[in-house]
C-alpha cells in the first residue's frame, strides 16, 4: 500500500512559512513495510497530518491518494475496509471509550477483524504491564496507561500502514521502549509500516526514513 | 458490547412517557379500526338491501288525502335530495302501472291467488348476486324478491288449510307465477323467490321485467314515483334523519333504527380513532426524538466506532433494532390488550342487541402492521441522518 500526499497545504496552516523540506506542499509518499519518523515541534501540524491522512479532515488544498485513489472520492463502503484491514490509527487524544472496561475496549475494536484471541490481548496487556486493568473502566486510568491501552487497541487489526500521533507523550523511557517494540514486531509479522510523529525525540529507534514539517 | 456502549446511562422518564403513550394510543387504534369495520359492516347480508338504504315516502296527511298536498315525488325534488353532501345516491321506486296477480303454480303447493303490487329498484342497492338479478323475454322464469311478511302470510294460509308451513328455503323451490293482463291481452309468466326483504312490502322484480309490463300491459294512467331510495354515507345517518323530517318524509322504523344505531356507534369508534392516531403519531414523535437525544449524547462513541473501522450501517442497524424492538414490543402487549378489551365489548355489544361479527378485522390488523411499517421508516431514516452527522 502507498499513501501519497500530493502537495498538502491544509488551510489553517496555509499563512505559515514552511521549511523547504516540510511535508507542507510537497510530495511525499508513506509506504507499508518504512518505518517513518515525523519530527516537529508544536503548532506545526502533527494532528493535522493524521487526522488528513486518515480522512477525517478535509480542509487542505492537494491530493491524498490511497494506491492512486483520491481519499475524497471514497465512500462509506471504502473507509470502514480501509479502517478495519489497511491503515490502523493511534489518535493523540486516544479515543478511548471512557465506560467501557480496557478490556471490552481492546474487544470491540478486535470483534471488527479478529487477528487476537482474548487471551493474546490479555498478554500484550501484561507486556506493558497492565494486565491487572482488564476490568477496569478506561476512564479510571492514568493518561499513561490509557496511552498503552490506545496502541495495544491500534494492533488488534492486520494493517499496512500505522499512524500514532504522539502515542508516548505521557510514557516514561522504559514503557516507551516497551511499546515501541511490540509495535515494530506487529509491523514486521505483517510486512506493514508506520508513521511516529513526536515532538522531537526518536526514542532511539532505526527508522528508514524522516520527514519533517 | 455495542448496545452496551450506546445505551447505557439512558433517561428512561421520556422513554417511559413515549412506551406508555405508544401503547395507548395503538391499543385504541386497532380497537377503534377494528369496532368501526365491524359497525359499518353490520347489517351488511342480513337483508337484500344495501346496510345504508332505506325506502322512504311522504308522509300522507289529511291534505293529501283529499289531494291538497302531493304523495308523489318529482325530478327536482329527488336531485335536490341526491345534491345533498351526506347522500350517496336517490333513485325512485319504479311501480307498476298494469294490472298483475301472484298465484303458486306449484302440485305440491293448494293454489293461492291475489292481486300484487310489485315494484322494482336500481339493482346497486340491492345485496344480490346481478347473474342472479335479471330477466328477459323467454325466460324460463323471472327472479322475485318477497316482503318477508308474505311468507307469514302465506304459511297462515298453509297453516289454516291444514298443509306444513314452509321455510325460506322451501320457499324458494315453489313454482309461482305472475297474471299480466289489460283489457285485451292476458299472460302467465313463471316466477321463482330468490331472496327476502324486510325493508320493502311489495314484490321486488327486476327493471327489464318491469318496463316489459308496463310497456304491453300499460293501463294508460300516469306513472308516479311514491318512493324512492336513499343510500346515506356512513355514520352521518343523523343528517339524513333531519333531510327526512325537514321535508316531511317517512321510512320504515327498524330501517331508521339500524341506521342511526350505527351512525351513533360508528361516530362514536371514529372520535377514538382520531384520538388514537394523534396519540401513535405523538408518542411515535417523541420515541423519534427520544433516538435523536440518544444518539446526541451518544455523539463521541458513534464518532469513535467509525474513526476506528465501525461501518456506519453497523450503528445505523444497532439505533434502528433498539427502536423497532421497543414499538414491536409495544405493539405486541396493545394487540394482546385489543384481544382483551374486544372479549369485553363484544359481550357488551351482545347483551346490548348488537350482534355484530366477532371475527378479527383484517384492517385494524393491517393498521397496526401499517404503524409499525411507519414507525419503522421513520427511526431507520433518523439513525440513518443521525449517524451520517457524525461521520
Amino acid at each position: 500500500m502507498k499513501i501519497v500526499l500530493d502537495h498538502i497545504m491544509p488551510v489553517p496552516l496555509a499563512s505559515i512559512q514552511h521549511a523547504p523540506d516540510s511535508i507542507w506542499g510537497n510530495y511525499v509518499e508513506l509506504n507499508s513495510g518504512k518505518k517513518i519518523l515525523l519530527n516537529a515541534s508544536s503548532g506545526k501540524g502533527k494532528s493535522t497530518f493524521t487526522l488528513t491522512t486518515v480522512g477525517l479532515r478535509n480542509d487542505y488544498s492537494g491530493v491524498v491518494r490511497y494506491d492512486d485513489r483520491d481519499i475524497r472520492t471514497f465512500t462509506p463502503d471504502d473507509w470502514a475496509l480501509i479502517r478495519q484491514d489497511k491503515v490502523s490509527v493511534v489518535f493523540q487524544d486516544l479515543q478511548l471509550f471512557p465506560d467501557l472496561t480496557v478490556g471490552e475496549n481492546l474487544l470491540i475494536k478486535n470483534s471488527l477483524s479478529p487477528v487476537f484471541s482474548e487471551t493474546e490481548i490479555r498478554r500484550m496487556l501484561e507486556r506493558l504491564e497492565i494486565d491487572n486493568k482488564w476490568d477496569q473502566q478506561c476512564s479510571l486510568l492514568s493518561m499513561g496507561q490509557q496511552q498503552r491501552v490506545a496502541i495495544i487497541r491500534s494492533l488488534c487489526q492486520p494493517f499496512e500502514i500505522l499512524i500514532m500521533d504522539e502515542p508516548f507523550s505521557h510514557l516514561d523511557e522504559e514503557n516507551t521502549q516497551r511499546c515501541l517494540k511490540m509495535i515494530n514486531e506487529r509491523c514486521d509479522e505483517q510486512n506493514a509500516g508506520f508513521v511516529l510523529t513526536t515532538l522531537g525525540d526518536d526514542h532511539k529507534f532505526n527508522y528508514d526514513k524522516e520527514l519533517k514539517l | 458490547m455495542l448496545n452496551k456502549l450506546l445505551f447505557r446511562n439512558q433517561d428512561k422518564k421520556q422513554l417511559i412517557i413515549a412506551i406508555v403513550g405508544a401503547f395507548m394510543g395503538i391499543t385504541f387504534l386497532v380497537t377503534s379500526v377494528h369496532y368501526l369495520i365491524k359497525v359499518n359492516e353490520f347489517g351488511k347480508g342480513s337483508d337484500i338491501l344495501g346496510p345504508n338504504t332505506i325506502i322512504v315516502q311522504k308522509k300522507v296527511t289529511n291534505s293529501s288525502s283529499l289531494n291538497l298536498t302531493k304523495t308523489d315525488f318529482t325530478d327536482r325534488e329527488i336531485e335536490k335530495i341526491k345534491s345533498e353532501p351526506f347522500i350517496q345516491d336517490v333513485r325512485p321506486v319504479i311501480s307498476n302501472n298494469f294490472d298483475v296477480s301472484f298465484e303458486t303454480a306449484d302440485p305440491m303447493v293448494p293454489r293461492f291467488r291475489t292481486d300484487v303490487f310489485i315494484q322494482t329498484v336500481d339493482p346497486k342497492f340491492l345485496d344480490v348476486k346481478s347473474s342472479k338479478w335479471h330477466w328477459k323475454e323467454g325466460d324460463e322464469f323471472v327472479p322475485i324478491i318477497m316482503p318477508r311478511d308474505f311468507l307469514v302470510m302465506l304459511n297462515t294460509f298453509m297453516s289454516a288449510s291444514g298443509i306444513p308451513q314452509i321455510s325460506d328455503e322451501l320457499a324458494m323451490d315453489i313454482r309461482f307465477k305472475f297474471t299480466l293482463k289489460d283489457d285485451k291481452n292476458k299472460e302467465w309468466v313463471d316466477a321463482r323467490i330468490i331472496g327476502f326483504t324486510n325493508e320493502v312490502s311489495s314484490i321486488l322484480v327486476p327493471e327489464s321485467f318491469m318496463e316489459y309490463g308496463n310497456t304491453k300491459y300499460t293501463s294508460g294512467k300516469e306513472k308516479k314515483v311514491t318512493q324512492i331510495m336513499i343510500s346515506g354515507k356512513e355514520s352521518e345517518f343523523g343528517l339524513v334523519e333531519d333531510l327526512l323530517q325537514k321535508r316531511g318524509l317517512e321510512s320504515k322504523n327498524s330501517q331508521m333504527v339500524v341506521g342511526r344505531l350505527k351512525s351513533v356507534v360508528g361516530t362514536l369508534f371514529l372520535v377514538v380513532l382520531g384520538i388514537s392516531v394523534i396519540a401513535v403519531f405523538v408518542s411515535g414523535l417523541v420515541l423519534i426524538q427520544y433516538m435523536q437525544l440518544l444518539m446526541s449524547r451518544n455523539a463521541y462513541e458513534v464518532r469513535t466506532l467509525l474513526r476506528i473501522g465501525f461501518h456506519p450501517s453497523i450503528v445505523i442497524k444497532s439505533f434502528f433494532r433498539y427502536f423497532i424492538k421497543i414499538f414491536g414490543v409495544v405493539s405486541g402487549i396493545a394487540l394482546l390488550i385489543f384481544f382483551i378489551f374486544k372479549f369485553f365489548l363484544d359481550t357488551m355489544f351482545e347483551s346490548g342487541g348488537l350482534y355484530i361479527d366477532t371475527s378479527i378485522s383484517a384492517v385494524a390488523i393491517g393498521s397496526l402492521v401499517f404503524t409499525y411499517l411507519i414507525f419503522g421508516f421513520a427511526s431507520y431514516q433518523t439513525a440513518k441522518k443521525g449517524i451520517f452527522k457524525q461521520y
